[in-house]
């Protein structure tokens, strides 16, 4: 059963309620409590930034959902936030822009994934533990290029490094780069959602619907990596918020692109943000990086979804 | 030649080193309902591929849509002129009945979507999750997808592969009923064929085909040439004899 009409309009408005409720909890609360030049020059940036780039990745996974046409697809878990940390670690070593090091390393392993995944994909047998799983081959791979990375790292460039894996929002820049990415990102796949809807019949069936299937799955790959990529290069790794979001939104049935392309970002952010004041608030004066909250979170959740896809 | 929907020049068709369909040179117009016939794994899904443009392992020859090759078609036009369904759908995402329908219609104005739903017995699914259909039922879907298309060219493999007998006999009315199109589908029940096909390709295994009119396509040589066993028809039944 699809949620249409008046209950998909309630449930939209639960949802931004429960986000901008959680925006204000995360820029209100914390310790030194309701000092304004805190909140304007420590809590507010780093807010944008969890929006920004919770955003970013919610839209990364629903665009990487499409196109492998895999519910489970999620940047982190397919190795794409992986290439680009190691295009990150690259750069810092290079002393070339983060940005491009990131985006550059995202796009590559999205382009070697796609190569990879040929067969899985054109396969008309359900190909989807094949799929997910040289994704996370990849993952680890790039991992292990981080770590090796790290190893020859400087010791004064090192903490920064470590930042990359680790994926932490602390003093995050650029939140507000990352939020008008995800809405042009948005605003493209919703331009773009009944092409989007039909893709997720099948490359075939939207084919034959005279869909063009090959730009689109370019645009998608583009789309989908450079968000990474950003997301990246602006809090580091930060896994499942791809997977998590828009999974959970087709499991209450918001099934089409037209309420996907918003509700994910909206939804991405909301999760970001909550689980950054988690990572402040739980183990207060001290905070853990939001990459091990959001791992906590997610990979439970994976593990929950893969189960229920296998019945 | 006038009319004629789609044609085949020489159309040779392979796979795996072996030679399906060879030199098929052939028409169909609309009004016309022609059944692809032959054993297993003679390239019947193959040359219903073929003749909706999509990929096959090996073809030479054209296929040409009103007169025009399909390459020379773009996607929307294409999409306009021909529908196919395959055999099965692999559905990975939830989406309603209703919805799957919306998304098919290439053609504006075409068929209503409740009345087509309702002809093939599936107005009840309109709500449901194509996901959590029977293959009876999501194979009705399908083919009430490829109607909302709006295609006039609709071309179908085994599209009575999973129903019951009482299914397949309301799905034989409705493609009757679909007199302006010009349908090309495969099957294998030699009676559900009569009582529907008004034309009958013939694929033999080694390349070679025949194709005309049901009533003379369907007579005992003729389908102990195909099906390589004995036949005879009693009280207008077909019959395979031991």
């Amino acid at each position: 059963m699809g949620l249409h009409g008046t209950r998909l309009t309630a449930f939209a408005a639960v949802l931004i309620a429960a986000t901008a409720t959680l925006l204000a909890a995360a820029v209100l609360l914390g310790s030194g409590g309701l000092d304004a030049e805190l909140i304007l020059k420590l809590r507010a940036p780093r807010v944008l930034a969890a929006v920004g780039v919770g955003a970013l990745l919610a839209l990364s996974g629903l665009a990487m959902q499409v196109l492998l046409r895999n519910p489970l697809a999620d940047p982190y878990v397919m190795g794409t936030s992986g290439g680009a940390s190691v295009g990150a670690l690259l750069a810092l070593m290079g002393g070339v822009s983060l940005w491009i090091g990131a985006a550059g390393g995202a796009l590559f392993a999205g382009v070697l994934l796609l190569a990879l995944a040929r067969s899985a994909l054109a396969a008309s047998e359900d190909a989807s533990a094949r799929l997910i799983l040289t994704g996370a081959m990849l993952a680890s791979v790039a991992g292990a290029l981080a770590t090796l990375l790290l190893t020859i790292t400087p010791d004064e460039r090192l903490r920064g490094a470590i930042f990359w894996l680790v994926g932490d929002l602390s003093g995050a820049q650029g939140g507000s780069v990352c939020l008008l990415a995800a809405l042009a990102f948005a605003l493209v796949l919703f331009s773009r959602r009944r092409s989007v809807d039909r893709l997720l019949l099948g490359s075939e069936a939207a084919a034959l619907l005279g869909e063009p299937v090959r730009r689109l799955r370019y645009e998608l790959l583009v789309a989908a990596s450079l968000a990474a990529g950003l997301a990246v290069a602006t809090a580091g790794t930060i896994g499942f918020i791809g997977l998590v979001v828009p999974q959970l939104l087709r499991l209450v049935g918001v099934q089409r692109t037209r309420e996907l392309a918003w509700m994910s970002p909206v939804g991405g952010a909301g999760l970001l943000v909550a689980a950054d004041l988690a990572a402040r608030m739980v183990v207060a004066p001290m905070e853990m990086p939001v990459g091990a909250v959001m791992a906590l979170i997610g990979a439970p959740l994976f593990i929950g979804f893969l189960m229920r896809s296998g019945r | 030649m006038q009319g004629s929907l789609i044609e085949t020049r020489s159309l040779t068709l392979g796979a795996a080193g072996r030679t399906l369909v060879s030199e098929l040179s052939w028409q169909a117009s609309a009004g016309e309902r022609w059944c692809v016939i032959g054993r297993n794994a003679v390239g019947k899904s193959t040359l219903l591929r073929a003749l909706a443009g999509l990929a096959v392992p090996h073809r030479e020859g054209t296929v040409s849509w009103l007169g025009r090759s399909q390459a020379e078609w773009s996607p929307p036009d294409a999409a306009a002129l021909r529908a196919f369904v395959p055999q099965q759908s692999a559905d990975r995402f939830s989406v309603t009945v209703q919805r799957l329908l919306e998304l098919a219609v290439c053609v504006p104005g075409g068929p209503d979507p409740q009345a087509l739903l309702l002809a093939l017995d599936a107005a009840s699914l309109a709500e449901r999750d194509v996901m959590q259909l029977s293959g009876g039922e999501r194979q009705r879907v399908a083919l009430a997808q490829c109607a909302a298309q709006g295609a006039p060219l609709m071309l179908l493999d085994e599209p009575v592969a999973f129903q019951d007998p009482a299914h397949q006999r309301q799905v034989a009315r409705w493609l009757i009923t679909l007199a302006k199109r010009c349908l090309v589908f495969s099957a294998h029940d030699v009676n559900w064929i009569a009582s529907v096909a008004t034309h009958v390709l013939a694929l033999h295994g080694d390349g070679g085909w025949e194709a005309g009119p049901v009533a003379r396509m369907l007579s005992a040589e003729r389908l102990q040439a195909v099906y390589g066993c004995c036949w005879r028809q009693a009280d207008g039944a077909w019959l395979m004899i031991d």
